[in-house]
């Protein structure tokens, strides 16, 4: 064999070994955000779980208030129907997966300002837990979706450095999406009186 | 020079007047837990009494020792403009409060000018302490005594009925695995010390066996050998001869160890060996001893685990 080929073979196995351990790197850090984005949804989900409780407790005090109890409940039941895969998380699927939550946040903000209104239903030890519940729902849901915006950002990086950026072109690696601070639909509804 | 110094104790009063003010961050907040293992109170600005703090260490150590869950009890004037739960949340996860895996830690974080009391529990605690749990106990337990002022008397009670709810709990009653695993790592170090100890001296024997001239290790003291005194010293010279060449040296050793013993070659690859098995645990314990402030937990310090939460427990303002 003359030297020359062996240089070559060489070199092609370096960047054959090369190739395989960045591709690994790349599939691991990929599931590691599918995992994040999973949790995301796992603690959005127990959110919902809670709400059909807070509505039959708050019915039970302040039952002419059926309109924001009845947005509670129409926003809930939009939301648990958008359901976004880690591996088709588009910028506009996660748009609507967002806006949808936030509407449940928006609407779950009116029902807790209603709340103030009963002071019966606020000394109830029941609605109390819910809301502290509620609270610590919401916590979490912040809480994931930091962990997921760091794995995304991590992700990211990797694909657009180089030379990872060559092999996630050759393999199909694309950009995944950040969660962004939705405009006002996150922020909970000022209460003025 | 002088300025230097002037600079450093520019620093060092600037540092001093913050403490005095009393804003706290997680990474400022005293781990007084890594000191002394009894101690889960961090109580930087007294607000709470000897006597309170030693009631809840007491509980707390008796919970970790049965339970193994791991607390961070604080008590402070002020963190500054920064929420309570963020506080708790970053004081879990960057100090590891909790054992790796089971993710069993628990902040009480007590703010009187921001009047807040925050319970932060890490995943594994989540089903044994529920959000609406931590937060019957704030309102139940604490918030009465806490609008009163009665720092005490709120942390003392609030920590007795966690204490409570967690004493008990049949799933985080499993430690033994802790132990077997500490007793494994106890073994691996062990035979590492053996091993450098018996490598270190297989070298200095075969460095003493080495032949210089042809480098094969066939050198072998010879029935030659005589007292010497230089320098006032009693020195033993021995002729080695090497087997493959037929290369001889001269060796000389010191004489001052009282045994002349008739087998000098054997004296020397003894003591060679002691020194290697002293060297070699003198190596190992170092490894050891900067192993130790925060895995092992050894000798009166206490350690975290690594636990990590996800956002659980309650908040109450009072």
């Amino acid at each position: 064999m003359k030297k020359s080929t062996i240089i070559i073979l060489v070199i092609l196995a370096v960047i054959l070994l090369w190739g395989v351990t960045a591709y690994n790197n790349l599939v691991s850090k990929e599931e590691n955000v599918n995992q994040q984005w999973s949790n995301v949804e796992t603690q959005y989900q127990r959110r919902a779980d809670l709400i059909p409780n807070l509505v039959s407790t708050v019915k039970g005090y302040a039952s002419h208030e059926s309109e924001t109890l009845q947005g509670v409940v129409e926003a809930r039941s939009k939301a648990t129907q958008i359901t976004v895969s880690g591996s088709d998380l588009t910028p506009e699927k996660m748009a609507e997966y967002q806006k949808a939550q936030g509407a449940v946040s928006s609407a779950l903000g009116k029902l807790l300002a209603i709340a103030e209104n009963y002071p019966d239903l606020k000394a109830n030890q029941n609605f109390l837990e819910l809301q502290a519940q509620l609270e610590g729902s919401d916590n979490r849901i912040s809480v994931a979706r930091i962990n997921y915006n760091n794995a995304a950002k991590d992700f990211n990086t990797t694909i657009r450095r180089f030379p990872n950026n060559i092999l996630a072109g050759i393999c199909g690696f694309d950009k995944c999406t950040y969660f962004e601070a939705a405009e006002g639909a996150e922020q909970a509804p000022q209460v003025e009186f | 020079m002088k300025r230097c110094a002037i600079i450093i104790a520019t620093l060092f009063l600037i540092i001093c007047t913050n403490a005095i003010a009393g804003v706290y961050t997680p990474e400022t907040l005293p781990k007084v837990h890594l000191y002394d293992k009894t101690r889960y109170v961090v109580n930087p600005d007294g607000i709470l009494s000897q006597q309170a703090e030693v009631r809840i260490d007491s509980m707390l150590y008796a919970l970790e020792n049965k339970t193994g869950i791991e607390t961070v009890v604080a008590a402070v004037e002020s963190i500054g403009e920064q929420e309570c739960f963020d506080f708790c949340h970053t004081l879990l996860n960057s100090w590891g409060v909790g054992k790796k895996g089971k993710d069993n830690g628990l902040v009480i974080l007590l703010v009187t000018d921001q009047r807040c009391i925050q319970f932060y529990t890490g995943y594994g605690l989540e089903g044994d302490l529920p959000d609406a749990i931590c937060k019957r106990i704030q309102m139940q337990q604490m918030v009465p005594y806490l609008k009163a002022g009665e720092w005490d008397e709120a942390m003392v009670k609030g920590v007795a009925a966690v204490y409570q709810r967690l004493n008990g709990e049949p799933a985080n009653t499993d430690t033994a695995p802790e132990a077997t695993a500490s007793l494994w790592l106890l073994l691996l170090l062990f035979i590492i010390i053996i091993s450098i100890a018996a490598t270190k001296a297989r070298q200095i024997t075969r460095a003493s066996r080495t032949c210089p001239k042809c480098g094969k290790h066939k050198l072998q003291p010879t029935q030659s050998r005589m007292h010497v005194q230089e320098n006032g010293k009693d020195i033993i010279r021995t002729v080695y001869k090497c087997s493959n060449c037929g290369y001889t040296v001269a060796r000389d050793e010191d004489n001052e160890n009282d045994d002349n013993t008739p087998q000098g070659g054997g004296r020397r690859r003894s003591g060679s060996l002691l020194d290697a098995i002293l060297l070699g645990t003198l190596l190992g314990g170092m490894g050891h001893g900067r192993g130790g402030g925060f895995g092992g937990g050894g000798f009166g310090g206490g350690s975290f685990g690594g636990g990590a939460g996800g956002g659980g427990g309650a908040g109450s303002r009072f």
